[in-house]
């Protein structure tokens, strides 16, 4: 656990002085607050004395108490501004970070779970700097301070109320860890609940459907009452803790009535030392009652940091070392030599020496079942994995010897999954450079087809995509992907089977619209249509990570191959190929 | 004030919205307005309906709940009792041997001497025992106060919560198709939660209260006018909290804000990791971030200054307050005009007396909390957005031949473009019709006007002859069996989500119907066969697989007709074949309507319908719509033209 703790000092390094700072004034906080209690006694034998002047007694309390306001500000505020910044650090680190990843880390990971590293883990961090650090540090004074106060007015009543305190405080530290372990339940049942809910709202037509209302209204009936059990329990425990512990400390408190009480009767101490007792037994047991809270979250703190590091620790993904001796823009000429890849802890290949040369300006069409390889193919034109070095080659380079970003700029690939921000259509559509203007876009939305779409919306480019804006279709996401391929004008643009929400007639469009437009550049696409491939120069067929076909529609349909089974098959849709 | 009363009215307005039966006004629709189920409601501080709602629900739990408030009150005399024995008792009584004390000692003082003097012991003795008993019934009875309070609490919003879920659940397709799930779903969930938190503090309120007026009794009957000059600080601290409160709402606010777009942005920027990185987008994005990591900082640290100065003003009120005792008290304690147990007593009582105000101060957030999560849950239970159910629904015969009519049926979601236009079809028992259209022509629409997942008034459906709408929802619903494109899977085994609870599928018919639609094949291969936990969205199924599951489904079902959307999503030509013959079995011997985008389903189909704007554009056999050089024609020659 601590060696996970120490970790945190390499972002909080940088506020150590404003921590130190905290936690002095803290100290000091604590040594006024004892005063308060000391000048009590002081007003109360002056009292008991038949002195009614008092002016001394009150003027050092409000003294007291006057110092203290401001010192216990100025730590709180330093030390919780410190663990803010800390927070905030990490925020910073943590997101560059991600961005560095890919597809292997995410698949091994989930967003889910990263944005519980970004929201939990990073939250914990900073209660741990912000009330963990400050309550220990700070309980501790206040303990230590009470008992020597309580020393300097009378050891003997003082070693007499030590006995119980090991009982006291392994109460409290047992009954506040049973309380973070309950109210972990609590969240996990909740969320548990939560999932349930939204998994029923989402699928609410299917019920309805199904006639399932009834027989999910008791499933929740169960979870909600699991809920609601640990929620008592929860409860429970806190009630008893609250009844358990000062029953506890009652046992201190009757040594004082009792023992300090014959103490004053023999004139051993005076009234005001007894009084005095009993607010400083409160004062030292008083952190017992977080001790539990402050070990649980220390414990989950250490948890949470290694769960952030873990993540920071990973270098980027993909290593941009471009060798300089490439040329700023690309022609468009692929070289795969005998290319053979497999993802990390795949037994097969998915890639499995593949030799293909694609002219600059080639139309090249890539068609296979699903899990042949021609994804990942795609991917590795623009490094979304990485090849052995020397079998992928742009102009006659290795793609690892351009930088990252211009491989990027001019390969453009346009994914199977249609993704949209939640934000106009017009900022989807330019998002790898928001200057574009408006005449490259509403070209490409000619090309995508999607110029229809776009008039058909009120706010036109300005649309919102997502919750708060217009909900879009399979399609028309897919030519707003598409869109943002086409008004790149990459040298090479790669489509991952981006048709398939769009149908025939508008695929057919589009597909004529692009041969035009990219005439002179080069084009690979994905897709399951024969429809769709006929139309490039060449089509490569893919099994299992191996080129099993290569050649012109016509060529291919000749030699009765795969292709023309599957030409067949999709012209005739009849099954006993 | 005036703020809760518009709230009123508008709960009124809700409750006085008729309930209908029967037949739908179409004046209903045109008048619902869906955005209000997201809108920000009232907002009002204190609505007592509203409260008073809420207590309705704790009703069954009533007497639990008087149990809970008399112990309450037990348990605040007890925790008086404990500094009166040690200041009254002890101090005046036994150490001070005063004649009489000011202070009321609840006959404490008889007791301690009567207990001395039965057990022959010194009242110091008799004052702990006493002590002592006084401890252990206050842990007892504070105890048992709050697990009946807790315990008739957490019964009446589980049963709140199942009630709004209940009602959620039964909501019609017009509701889910204009609300987001997650605002709906947050109010089953935070929403009941934030009630939770607003009864537990009402818990804590009264914990809090209680003592504090039994403590402010003594002190009055001790010192007036001392009394008087402690509560001079209250308006004091109320007021302060009054300000620190309105200061920081607005400032929690932001604070909230500007943390859950900090989020909601990273969680964008994961998801569409790729299109990021492949627009290298990654130094923008980052700086992006970091402008609103900065907006989330400096909220906080406006909130954090606020906070820090008023949690050091209150902890320092208590202790200022000692320095006013001994001040007031030193002169009257000398002359004897109240005793030092009495000023003592004041001391001891100081936690009791401002502890109440701070309380409130942190509870009010949760009140406003509450209340508005309030008003989003009674607004969801008041929805009654619903599907007309005939008064006297009639009865199906045990097995229907399944002929549908559709006789000029127009619909329209809203009161401008209808999206099914005057459509009148007959379709015969057995008869197999695949529906055409481009997307948006209306073929779901069509389909689920057939399911009576809406209303309609426009036109009539038959069902062998009998009105659609005399027939219950549920009743047709078990003969109509639907497969939408967004098969969902239910949490539960393969099993479960074949027989859908229904005990008259046994394991042996779900075998038997996954066999008949191919899907035998890829379950026996999953891990626990058809025991297999499947996933909430099915992740580790395929969309094949997941096809052939929702077909298996229907078939065990056996309804005596199929409505199917066909999905459209690029499957592997090997599954593509499983799914057809599937299809094939499936729809032997049922009336099928199926929204179709593959040519086998089209071509074997007994009928097409060309539906294009809402209206039957052509319907035919196959070689029929190909000799009309229509819609279909051209649709057809475009995928398969030859070379």
């Amino acid at each position: 656990m601590w060696k996970s703790l120490w970790r945190l000092r390499e972002v909080a390094g940088k506020y150590a002085l404003m921590l130190g700072f905290g936690i002095l004034c803290f100290l000091g906080a604590r040594i006024f607050e004892a005063q308060v209690p000391l000048y009590l006694k002081e007003g109360i034998d002056r009292m008991a004395a038949g002195n009614a002047d008092v002016s001394w007694p009150v003027i050092a309390i409000m003294g007291a108490v006057f110092a203290r306001f401001f010192i216990v500000s100025a730590a709180r505020y330093a030390v919780r501004q410190a663990a803010l910044r800390i927070a905030f650090d990490l925020r910073q680190q943590l997101f560059s970070s991600l961005q560095g990843q890919g597809q292997a880390f995410y698949n091994r990971y989930g967003i889910g779970d990263m944005m519980t590293r970004a929201v939990s883990d990073i939250s914990l961090i900073q209660r741990l700097f912000s009330m963990g650090s400050i309550l220990l540090v700070i309980l501790l004074f206040a303990t230590i301070v009470g008992f020597y106060y309580m020393l300097q007015l009378s050891p003997e009543l003082t070693l007499l109320i030590l006995p119980p305190m090991p009982f006291v405080f392994w109460y409290a530290w047992y009954s506040s860890r049973e309380m973070g372990v309950t109210s972990l339940v609590v969240q996990e049942r909740m969320s548990q609940m939560s999932e349930q809910v939204q998994e029923n709202l989402s699928g609410i037509r299917t019920i309805q459907a199904m006639v399932q209302e009834d027989n999910e209204v008791q499933r929740f009936a169960a979870t909600n009452q699991l809920y609601a059990n640990a929620f008592f329990e929860q409860a429970r425990i806190n009630s008893l803790m609250m009844a358990v512990m000062p029953s506890m400390v009652a046992i201190c408190t009757i040594t004082i009535l009792g023992y300090g009480g014959n103490m004053v009767l023999e004139g051993k101490i005076t009234i005001g030392t007894f009084v005095a007792f009993f607010t400083y037994v409160g004062m030292v047991v008083q952190p017992f009652r977080v001790a539990g809270f402050i070990v649980n979250l220390f414990q989950r703190a250490a948890v949470a940091s290694n769960r952030v590091y873990e993540v920071l620790d990973l270098a980027p993904e993909h290593a941009d070392n471009p060798s300089g001796a490439t040329q700023a823009l690309l022609g468009g000429e692929i070289e795969l030599k005998n290319l053979t890849y497999s993802y990390p802890g795949a037994t097969t290949p998915s890639l499995n020496g593949i030799d293909l040369h694609i002219q600059a300006g080639e139309t090249v069409a890539i068609m296979g079942r699903v899990g042949s390889g021609k994804t990942t193919l795609l991917r590795q034109l623009v490094r979304l994995t990485d090849a052995p070095a020397g079998t992928v080659l742009i102009d006659e380079h290795d793609v690892s010897d351009y930088p990252l970003a211009q491989l990027r700029a001019q390969v453009a690939l346009v994914p199977q999954d249609s993704f949209l921000f939640a934000e106009t259509l017009q900022h989807n559509m330019t998002y790898d450079d928001p200057s574009r203007g408006l005449e490259a876009i509403w070209q490409a939305a000619d090309a995508a087809d999607l110029r229809r779409t776009l008039e058909g919306f009120p706010d036109g480019l300005d649309t919102l995509v997502g919750e708060r804006g217009v909900t879009l279709s399979g399609g028309q996401k897919q030519r707003t992907t598409l869109a943002r391929g086409l008004v790149r004008h990459a040298p090479i643009l790669l489509l991952d089977d981006c048709f398939a929400s769009v149908d025939t007639a508008t695929e057919e469009h589009i597909l004529r619209h692009l041969s035009q437009l990219r005439s002179t550049q080069t084009t690979l696409l994905v897709s399951h249509r024969v429809s769709t491939a006929r139309h490039a120069d060449r089509i490569v067929v893919l099994e299992e990570g191996r080129i099993k076909e290569c050649g012109s529609h016509a060529e291919l349909l000749a030699s009765g191959g795969v292709y023309a089974d599957l030409e067949r098959i999709q012209r005739e849709g009849t099954g006993d190929a | 004030m005036s703020k809760t009363t518009t709230s009123a009215v508008a709960e009124k307005k809700l409750e006085q919205t008729p309930v209908k039966h029967d037949q739908p006004a179409a004046s209903e629709k045109a008048a619902r307005d869906h955005s209000m189920f997201d809108a920000e409601l009232s907002g009002a501080v204190l609505n007592m309906t509203l409260l008073g709602r809420i207590l309705g629900w704790m009703k069954p739990y009533k007497y639990m709940f008087a149990l809970s408030a008399l112990l309450v009150l037990l348990w605040s005399t007890l925790s008086v009792m404990l500094p009166v024995i040690i200041s009254v008792v002890v101090v005046d009584h036994i150490i001070r041997q005063e004649a009489e004390s000011m202070a009321p000692d609840f006959g404490l003082i008889e007791l301690t001497d009567w207990i001395a003097l039965s057990l022959n012991t010194s009242p110091i003795v008799a004052a702990c025992l006493l002590y002592a008993v006084v401890q252990l019934l206050w842990g007892i009875v504070g105890h048992a106060h709050r697990q009946t309070l807790i315990a008739s609490v957490i019964n009446g919003l589980r049963d709140l919560r199942l009630d709004l879920f209940q009602h959620l659940e039964t909501r019609p397709s017009s509701f889910y198709d204009r609300v987001a799930v997650g605002r709906v779903m947050t109010r089953v969930t935070n929403d009941i939660e934030a009630l939770y938190e607003l009864l537990r503090g009402i818990g804590s309120l009264i914990g809090e209260f209680v003592p504090f007026f039994v403590a402010l009794a003594i002190m009055l009957s001790i010192d007036p006018l001392l009394t008087g000059y402690l509560l001079l600080a209250m308006p004091v601290m109320a007021f302060v909290t009054y300000l620190f409160r309105r200061a920081t709402r607005e400032l929690f606010r932001k604070v909230r804000m500007s943390l859950s777009s900090l989020n909601q942005y990273m969680q964008e920027n994961l998801a569409g990791l790729q299109v990021v990185q492949l627009s290298g987008r990654e130094e923008t994005n980052l700086a992006h971030y970091e402008d609103i990591n900065w907006e989330n900082r400096r909220w906080e640290t406006k909130s954090m200054r606020l906070e820090t100065f008023y949690g050091a003003f209150n902890d320092s009120m208590g202790s200022i307050a000692i320095g006013v005792i001994i001040w007031y008290a030193a002169p009257e304690v000398v002359q004897n005009e109240i005793t030092l147990g009495g000023a003592i007593l004041f001391t001891r009582f100081i936690d009791m007396l401002f502890h109440p105000i701070v309380a409130l101060g942190e509870q009010t957030n949760i009140l406003f909390r509450a209340m508005a999560s309030g008003e989003r849950i009674f607004q969801a239970l008041d929805w009654d957005e619903k599907i007309h159910e005939p008064a006297q629904p009639t009865q199906l015969p045990a097995r229907l031949a399944g002929s549908i009519e559709f006789r000029e049926l127009s619909f329209r979601y809203d009161a401008d473009i209808p999206v099914i236009d005057n459509v009148s079809v007959h379709i015969k028992a057995g008869e197999k019709l695949a529906i055409v259209g481009p997307t948006g022509s209306g073929k779901s629409t069509l389909i689920r006007l057939l399911g009576r997942f809406y209303d309609f008034a426009d036109g009539k459906i038959f069902l062998d002859g009998i009105d659609l709408n005399q027939i219950h929802s549920h009743d047709l619903r078990r003969r109509v069996g639907v497969v939408l494109q967004d098969f969902h899977i239910f949490s539960g085994s393969v099993y479960d989500n074949i027989a859908l609870g229904n005990a008259s599928i046994s394991k042996e018919r779900a075998i038997a119907a996954a066999k008949t639609v191919n899907a035998h094949g890829f379950v026996s291969a999953l891990p626990a066969g058809y025991d297999t936990e499947l996933s909430e969205r099915g992740q580790n199924l395929s969309q094949g697989q997941r096809q052939l599951l929702a077909f298996a489904r229907v078939l065990a079902a056996d309804p005596e007709i199929l409505v199917l959307d066909e999905a459209t999503a690029s499957i592997d030509t090997e599954t593509e074949l499983l799914i057809q013959d599937a299809l094939d079995k499936l729809t032997t011997g049922r009336t099928s309507i199926i929204i179709a985008h593959r040519l086998q389903t089209i071509q074997e189909a007994d009928r097409i319908m060309v539906f294009k704007d809402g209206r039957i554009a052509e319907l035919g056999t196959h070689a029929e719509l190909l000799a009309e050089q229509g819609i279909y024609k051209e649709l057809h020659e475009l995928q398969f033209q030859e070379v």
